[in-house]
This record gives structure tokens, sequence and C-alpha cells, in this order.
């Protein structure tokens, strides 16, 4: 293999003449983070609500849980990418698919890939939370409901609190998840960290260069939040109880 | 005068019958006991009168409101009536002052430092004043029932319900439990107990209530209960738990 090591590469002028290629994908690297923040915001919003539906007593609230869980979670990604870029802006009135497809380009391609990511992974955050919740002994809401606390009380100061501890774990790889699966992006034209890892390959010719930089600043990323989602754990941490969760004693 | 009253009251779970047309109830300031064989429904009838398991047939009141008229403020009913489970079933992840004041704070509107005031001063009665900042999991099964009889006092409840409030108790711990509820009950309070410690019943109750098969089979003043059981079916069941 004949390949001409460059190291220096980064810090020569990139093809868009914004500033060198180490710029170019911090820019990138800026990019996927605004998408992956905004998305998981999204995520974890949307997928307590759908978790929390799911164990209510009505009926209604658990198959319509039910259904929107299947429906997001059982799609590729890539799929959904596609289904929120090329074929939504089709479905809605014109007047509203017009100006979804005059957006100005970067725009175009963050707002469908934000809320591709996040209802994607609010599916599977609504499956943890509902998994959650499902685990504490049934006794719990009882007590709070024999004491007295309306439904949203019980939820709000007995349930949930419970149930977060207990998923913060998986939360942490769907935190993760949502970061990686933020590459999907690309397809659609964001120029998030990927995209522009590539863009860089491609006119440089210098490939290990540019995808060693994008690993390298994925495994930074995700290192942040496993540290950061660690902390949350230790703060959180109920005394008595391993790992925050676990059965009563008392036996 | 009745404090809980309860008619004809029958629940079914899909075609099966738990209870079936039981009648009883409990007067202010007394204390009555329900026993039977595992299975025989009395979980389920004392869950039915805060309306924490709703029933079919029948009507049950509490202090004259009506459990199971649609139009019943059941939150506020329930938090004036305590209950305590067999698992205790202390909130976990709250000390143990928190178990106290949340629905002091929450449903009766207290404020913060009364509600934590009353915290102590039941916490005390039950002898667990120190344990107030520790969290649950750092107590013994008999320290955290009495948490949950503190904190169900707390709520200064018309009446209280246990079910089966030293079953998940090591032998050692019963009695710790038994004499907080001992106490409570010549204190006055009016008391419906699922329960197998007979000698609590002996001590304290003034009515037995014997149910099999979702029947209230027996239901008569303590004496006549453990002297002449006037069913075979309470007669063999009281041979039994009370061989040993």
């Amino acid at each position: 293999m004949s390949y001409t090591w460059n190291w220096g590469i980064f810090w020569q002028g990139a093809a868009d003449a914004s500033g060198t290629w180490l710029h170019y994908l911090l820019g990138g690297l800026a990019w996927t983070l605004a998408t992956t923040l905004v998305a998981w915001v999204l995520a974890l919003a949307s997928g307590s609500v759908v978790g929390v539906a799911r164990t209510l007593p009505a009926g209604w609230a658990t198959r319509f849980g039910n259904a929107y869980v299947e429906l997001f979670r059982n799609v590729p990604l890539l799929v959904q990418m596609f289904l929120w870029f090329f074929v939504l802006p089709e479905l809605v009135p014109q007047a509203l698919g017009d100006a979804i497809k005059q957006m100005p380009p970067p725009w175009a391609a963050y707002v469908p890939a934000t809320l591709c990511l996040g209802f994607y992974t609010s599916a599977r955050i609504a499956e943890q939370v509902r998994a959650g919740i499902a685990s504490l002994p049934r006794g719990q809401r009882m007590a709070g409901t024999a004491m007295g606390l309306t439904l949203a009380q019980t939820y709000r100061h007995v349930l949930l609190p419970q149930a977060y501890r207990i998923i913060l774990p998986p939360l942490t790889s769907e935190f993760l998840n949502i970061i990686k699966n933020s590459a999907v992006a690309l397809t659609i034209g964001l120029l998030e960290l990927t995209a522009r890892a590539r863009a860089m390959q491609e006119f440089t010719f210098q490939v290990f260069e540019a995808f060693t930089a994008a690993t390298v600043l994925y495994i930074l990323v995700n290192a942040v939040v496993v540290a950061g989602m660690r902390q949350i754990e230790r703060r959180v941490a109920v005394p008595g109880l391993i790992g925050g969760s676990g059965p009563r004693t008392g036996h | 005068m009745a404090m809980i009253e309860m008619n004809q009251v029958s629940k079914w779970y899909g075609a099966f019958q738990v209870l079936k047309d039981c009648t009883t109830g409990v007067d202010k300031g007394e204390v009555v006991v329900v026993c039977g064989p595992s299975g025989s429904g009395k979980s389920t009838l004392i869950k039915c009168v805060n309306a924490l398991e709703p029933f079919q047939q029948g009507s049950i009141t509490v202090d004259g409101v009506s459990v199971g008229d649609p139009r019943t403020d059941l939150p506020r009913l329930r938090a004036r009536v305590g209950m305590v489970f067999q698992h205790f079933e202390l909130f976990p992840h709250m000390s143990v002052v928190d178990n106290l004041t949340l629905a002091q704070v929450k449903v009766l509107d207290r404020s913060r430092e009364e509600a934590v005031q009353r915290a102590l001063r039941y916490l005390e009665r039950v002898g667990l004043k120190e344990h107030a900042p520790r969290y649950p999991g750092q107590l013994s099964g008999g320290q955290q029932q009495r948490v949950a009889i503190a904190r169900a006092l707390a709520m200064d409840p018309i009446a209280m319900l246990f079910d089966e409030p030293t079953s998940a108790l090591d032998p050692e711990m019963i009695n710790e439990v038994l004499d907080v509820m001992v106490e409570l009950a010549t204190e006055g309070m009016t008391m419906m107990v699922v329960t197998h410690e007979m000698g609590f019943a002996r001590e304290v109750a003034n009515r037995v209530i014997f149910m099999d098969r979702g029947e209230i089979v027996e239901d008569a003043p303590k004496d006549d209960f453990f002297g002449k059981p006037r069913s075979e079916r309470a007669a063999q069941f009281l041979s039994k738990i009370l061989r040993h």
C-alpha cells in the first residue's frame, strides 16, 4: 500500500475556505451536538410521556403508547430519516410542504434529522420508562394512592423518581446511541461530523487522518457523556439501596 | 356509631367471585380482626374499604361517605383512612421523615414545618425519632413497619386499616409492631386488622371476623369467637393455627 501520511493536513486550509480542516471537522461536531442534544431533550420528554401512558389504568392510553412504540422502533432509522425528509413534506397541506422545502440549507436537513432522531429514540426511552415503572412493587402505587395522593402526584413523587433511578444505566446507553445515530443524518445532507470527515477524505485523499479524527472526536464526546451520567447516578443514589434500586430489605 | 359499614359487598375477578355478599361494620373506637385461610378474600375486603380495589355490588360507607359513589372525592376519603401494608411500602428513595411529610404537605396542604413537627412527634411515639434522617433501606423490617404506622398516623386518620402487618416480618420483630398496634387500640383508634396474630386479637379485638372463600362465615364478639366458634370451618381454622 502506498499511502502518504500527512497529519499536518488538519492545519491546511479546507476546501470551503472557511478555515483549516480541523475547523471544518469541529464545525461538523458542533452540528452533531446540536442535532443530538435537541433530539435528546425531545426523546426524553416524549419518551417519558409515552412510557407513563403505557402504565396508566386507562386502556386507551396504554394502546396509544404501544402503537407509538411499535411504529417508531420497528422501522429502520435510515428509512425514518427518508420519511421525514422526502415524504412528510408531500403529505402535509401544500403550503406547509412548500415552506418546509424552502427552508435554507442547514435547517432543511437539521430540522427533519432532529425530529427523526428524537422520535426514534423516544420509542426506546418509552419502553425503558415503562419497564422501570413496571419493575416497582405494585404496593408502591397502592401506598401512594392510599394516603390520598392523586394519580399524577403518585407518579411525580413515588413512581417516577424510583423508575428513573433504575433506568439510568440504559438511559446512558441511549444517550450514546443517539450521538452515534446522528451520523445517519448525512444521508439527507446534514454536514455533521461524519459527513465532513467524508468530505475531507474526498478532497484530500487523507482517509485515515480524516476518519481517525472523527473517531477520536466521537469517543471524546461519548466519554464526557458517560462521565456525566455517572456523576448523576452517584448523586441520586439512595443510601441502603444497592445501585439506587433493588428489592426491599426486611427478609 | 358505625365508622365503616359494608353492605352486601360482592366482587369478581372476571368470572371468579372473590367476595360474596359481605356485610359487616366497624364502630367508632372498635377493633375488628379479620382472619381466615389464604385466598379467602380478607385482604381484598379491607382494600375495598378505601377503594384500592373496586367492587361491583353492594355498598361501603366510611364515616357516612359512600366509597362506591363515583361523585366521591376518593383521594380526600383515602387521606382520612390510614393504611398499613404487609410489605411496609415505604418510599425507598425518600428519607424516613420525608416519607411522613409527603402526603401531609401534598394532600393536607400543611406547611413543611408543621408536617416535620408532626412527623417527628409520631416517630417518637413509635420509638424511631433518631432514625428520621435515615432511609428505609437502612432500617430493619420491624422498624420499617413502625415507620409505616407513624406515616399513616401523621395524617390524623379517623380509622386505620392493617393488611397483614406482621406477616413479612422475622419472628423477633413481630412484637415491636404489635406493641404499637395494641397501644393504638387502647387509645381508642378505630381499627380493621387482617392478621393471623390471635394473641393480638385476644388482647385488644372487640370482634373477630372469619372469612372463607370470599364469604364472611363468622362475625362474633371476641369471647364468643374464641370460646365457641359457631361454624365448623372457623373451628377447624382455629385448631390449625392455635395448635403450636
